[in-house]
């Protein structure tokens, strides 16, 4: 106490004068503050990841048993088989599966394009739907379609289902991998198949498999 | 001759709207920050070019992981508890409080029916272990306790969506068990989760246009 007083009397010379409170600086020191804010802000951004995970919808048949006359018949010509193996081997096949006429078989990989690129064959496959396809964009470009997305994704589907297109049936062996089977599914998106099925083998397609080297 | 002097600027110079910024980006990334629960497993989705997002709220997740151990999640914790009391009357097993409180809170579970109590009575790196060690939730056809946990989820939440999330390498042959189990279950419809191909892969694909 004592001491404050001398400092007073030591600022103020005359006695008159009021006291006056003392005029504290409004600032703050705010660096560690900041210094905070930033870190967190570091930490928040490096620990952020906005990639959603995207889906692919599938819809498979009802397991019921279905009659034989209430199955849909397809030409043979327009099915492709699609053998999915180890080693994301592909081998596929135009028509039936005939034990007794074991049909012709060819071997593809996933690779975008090329001799053996199974993406080639199954656009080659599909070209009318494609087609159609293209004019559906083509329309919607000229504005016949109005640019909306489900409206256009309606248009699609249509054409998509179209039954001059390709059907593919997608078999994965017991050594092929769910990579593959994805990759295979995307291809049938790249390539708007609308039409395809997942399908276990049959004995004759192991067999199939087993000779096509 | 006098020096021209160089006049002296303070040093200090205004930082506020720097640090406003700094804490409107700290609040930002604070908010939209959705912490991830302990997975048990690691994933690794192969890629594909769809687009469609997986609905955030309602999915019924079941994931197949490198070495075809099947896992089953559900986002809710009251969806939880109550597919917990479906399958502990399936199973005949009791469960206290304690442990459907703790199953709410899971994220993935992927274990038998016989090791279900044990691992939700365990402490968390008990668990961990626990989980390095499950078989997953068996799907054969002999002893398909998947298609219990489907049923109880889809009675208790027959509007969730179900998505599969397998890894690269799962073996097909789950892969086709888990979804002729969920076609035993009519659940006919179903997303695979998969990740959205590099930008690098989309360019190089000249197909669609």
């Amino acid at each position: 106490m004592s001491e404050v007083q001398q400092s007073d009397g030591g600022q103020e010379k005359g006695k008159h004068k009021k006291i006056r409170a003392k005029k504290s600086s409004t600032h703050i020191d705010m660096t560690p503050m900041v210094d905070l804010a930033f870190l967190l802000l570091t930490f928040f951004i490096l620990t952020t990841t906005f990639s959603k995970p995207k889906t692919m919808d599938i819809t498979m048949p009802v397991k019921d048993k279905v009659e034989d006359d209430q199955r849909t018949k397809v030409k043979a010509s327009q099915t492709v088989s699609i053998l999915l193996t180890e080693n994301d081997r592909i081998i596929w096949y135009i028509g039936m599966d005939d034990p007794a006429q074991p049909p012709q078989t060819n071997i593809a990989d996933f690779s975008q394009s090329g001799p053996q690129s199974i993406r080639t064959m199954l656009l080659d496959k599909n070209k009318i739907v494609l087609e159609k396809v293209k004019m559906v964009e083509d329309s919607v470009k000229r504005g016949l379609i109005p640019d909306k997305e489900d409206e256009i994704k309606r248009h699609k589907a249509a054409v998509k289902g179209d039954k001059a297109g390709v059907i593919v049936l997608i078999k994965p062996d017991e050594k092929s991998k769910y990579k593959n089977l994805v990759d295979i599914l995307d291809e049938m998106l790249i390539c708007n198949v609308g039409r395809y099925a997942i399908v276990d083998l049959s004995e004759s397609e192991r067999e199939l498999i087993k000779n096509t080297k | 001759m006098p020096k021209i002097k160089v006049p002296k600027k303070s040093p200090s110079l205004d930082m506020t709207p720097m640090v406003d910024l700094a804490f409107l980006l700290v609040t930002f990334f604070m908010l939209t920050t959705k912490f991830r629960p302990d997975e048990p497993v690691i994933v690794d989705q192969p890629s594909s070019i769809s687009e469609i997002p997986l609905p955030e709220k309602g999915v019924i997740l079941l994931t197949v992981d490198g070495k075809g151990r099947v896992f089953f999640n559900v986002e809710g914790q009251q969806t939880r508890m109550d597919i917990l009391d479906r399958l502990a009357s399936r199973f005949s097993l009791m469960f206290d409080e304690k442990e459907k409180k703790r199953f709410s809170v899971l994220s993935s579970v992927g274990m038998p029916s016989n090791m279900l109590k044990e691992y939700l009575g365990a402490d968390e790196a008990k668990r961990r272990t626990m989980n390095d060690a499950t078989p997953g939730i068996p799907s054969d056809s002999t002893n398909n306790e998947l298609t219990f946990w489907i049923n109880a989820a889809r009675t208790v939440a027959p509007r969730h969506s179900i998505a599969i999330k397998g890894d690269q390498d799962a073996d097909i042959p789950t892969i086709k068990r888990v979804i002729s189990t969920l076609q035993d279950n009519k659940a006919n419809r179903f997303a695979l989760i998969t990740n959205l191909e590099g930008a690098s892969d989309a360019a190089a694909a000249p197909a669609k246009k």
